[in-house]
């Protein structure tokens, strides 16, 4: 389960076309990269399919199910979860606090029992918290719990930011530049980690400049050029391709 | 002890009534809603209740549900076109929105008595009243922000885009706030009528708007009891600086100036941030030494 799946997308930005009937296909159990210089469209092929900006054309289906006109809540509802390029964290909340608002859709207590202050809502909470600090020793992090999010340093945010979209229970991960400012040791980290996400079935998306961790990583690669896809297959195929290499003007893969 | 409490008796009803005004405008700020409706709505609210007592005889508990429906409904129906702006643009069009239901209360003389207003309300409620009406919106305000609801509002006002992509509508929970906002301005203006025995159109003026933005600017907009000390404390430092005199006004700016430049998320708001720094601070101390040095940069 959990395959998204972009049929003839297309994106224009007044005279621009940021993405050009852009057709590809994201399975569950396994990482799909998506690369591409600079401008190429990345970022606005994440934000369509999760709604933040409207499709000019094309269908984006999850399941079949056709959520390309769908508001971006009811997106993440149906399991799609995201990170942002520029870390996104609630700044002025603690960590914990930022992992347990990623759960909000499944937390089940009614309108009556949260206004009332029922014992219900303590006991829900509780729970969420529990599995909040499961998400944060996953990551080895539970020790910086009661830390503002704002107060982390670089890597540590980026993980907080993967832990909320987790708690959101995605079928879909997308992640828009996860070991951006990282080193190798770090980033091979992570990349391990979600290799340990794609096992557990998710369909995991990395838009990734680090052209290492993308071959070494990836199980499929779609490359983009000003908005179009140029080439599309496993790491060696694309790491060969003619046009991928001019794209990077030539010889700067591995 | 009740001597006492009688002698500042006055005083106290209208630290509970600024209370109801100030806790329904920090409603819609910490859903990140910048809405300054709360006098209008509140002045709907204090108009209902008056005209319905006054027509029919009707108790204060008829009064008081008819306010909290009005107030509700109005703020929900105002909460459709205001889904559409952000930011600055609420605050204007809300601006806007309190003029119209001025005008309206001017010039509707029949029903509302125009700028004699409404007179001769009988004095329904009392200081007890008010006590439990400030300490039940109180106590809703603080287990809604402990709920999921409360997660959502924090979240919205600190980066709309990141709450929807976790699933959260912002257009759900800021019509629920303003649903919210609207019933406690109603409820409270129709207090204000019962307690005052009268309603007067430029009660609820571009000043109070100013005024109860201020309870919440000085108080702080993300603990609940920010907009308590707001209000409480704009409310008696006039009564304080009475000595002053006519130098009142000016003790009255000097501190929001004072407090907006040196403590800019509001008096309780920011001692709340100075002890949870300290209290991390001495949660990171007992790491191990090599934890920290990876930690913050």
């Amino acid at each position: 389960m959990g395959q998204l799946e972009l049929a003839g997308v297309s994106r224009r930005f007044a005279g621009v076309e940021a993405v050009r009937n852009l057709s590809m296909t994201v399975e569950s159990g396994r990482i799909t990269g998506l690369i591409g210089p600079n401008g190429a469209g990345k970022t606005t092929v994440v934000n369509l399919v999760t709604g933040l900006l409207k499709l000019t054309s094309g269908r984006i289906r999850l399941d079949r199910q056709d959520i390309g006109e769908r508001p971006p809540h009811e997106v993440a509802r149906l399991g799609i979860a995201r990170t942002f390029q520029n870390i996104r964290l609630l700044k002025e909340a603690s960590v914990i606090d930022n992992i347990v608002v990623g759960f909000h859709r499944s937390d089940p207590t009614s309108f009556v029992a949260q206004t009332l202050g029922l014992p219900s809502v303590r006991r829900t909470r509780a729970g969420l918290e529990q599995r909040a600090h499961e998400l944060l020793r996953d990551f080895a992090m539970d020790e910086y719990a009661q830390c503002l999010a704002g107060e982390l340093s670089y890597g540590h945010q980026r993980r907080v930011e993967i832990m909320r979209a987790l708690a959101v229970d995605p079928q879909v991960l997308l992640l828009d530049e996860p070991v951006s400012g990282m080193n190798d040791v770090e980033a091979a980290e992570l990349g391990a980690m979600f290799r340990r996400f794609a096992e557990r079935e998710l369909a995991v998306l990395v838009i990734e400049h680090n052209m290492q961790l993308v071959m070494t990583l990836c199980d499929e690669l779609y490359v983009l050029e000003s908005g179009e896809l140029i080439a599309h297959g496993p790491p060696e195929q694309v790491r060969n391709d003619a046009r991928v290499v001019e794209a990077y003007l030539g010889g700067e893969l591995c | 002890m009740t001597s006492w409490l009688s002698g500042y008796g006055s005083v106290l009803d209208l630290v509970l009534l600024n209370c109801g005004l100030a806790l329904s405008q920090f409603v819609v700020l910490r859903a990140g809603v910048f809405s300054v409706a709360t006098p209008a709505l509140a002045s709907i609210g204090a108009y209902t209740a008056g005209i319905v007592t006054l027509r029919t005889d009707a108790g204060a508990g008829t009064g008081l549900l008819a306010a909290a429906a009005m107030g509700t409904a109005v703020a929900v129906i105002l909460s459709v076109p205001l889904a559409r702006l952000r930011g600055v643009f609420q605050a204007i069009a809300t601006v806007a929105f309190s003029q119209i239901v001025l005008s309206l209360a001017l010039y509707a003389t029949d029903l509302t008595g125009g700028a004699n207003g409404l007179n001769g309300i009988p004095r329904l409620i009392g200081t007890t009243q008010l006590l439990l009406w400030a300490a039940a919106v109180v106590y809703v305000l603080i287990c809604l922000s402990r709920a999921r609801i409360g997660y959502a509002f924090d979240a919205i006002r600190q980066d709309e885009t990141v709450a929807v992509t976790l699933g959260i509508s912002a257009v759900g929970h800021q019509t629920l706030a303003f649903a919210l906002s609207g019933a406690i301005a109603g409820v409270t203006g129709a207090l204000m009528a019962y307690h005052n025995r009268s309603v007067a159109p430029e009660e609820f003026g571009f000043g109070m708007l100013v005024t109860v933005l201020a309870y919440v600017v000085l108080g702080g907009r993300r603990s609940v009891l920010g907009p308590l000390a707001g209000a409480t404390l704009l409310t008696l430092l006039p009564e304080l600086a009475r000595p002053l005199s006519d130098n009142r006004l000016i003790v009255h700016g000097a501190v929001l100036m004072l407090v907006i430049i040196y403590l800019p998320h509001g008096i309780v708001d920011t001692l709340l941030i100075a002890y949870r720094r300290r209290a991390t601070a001495a949660a990171r101390a007992s790491l191990p030494i090599d934890e920290v040095s990876d930690g913050p940069a």
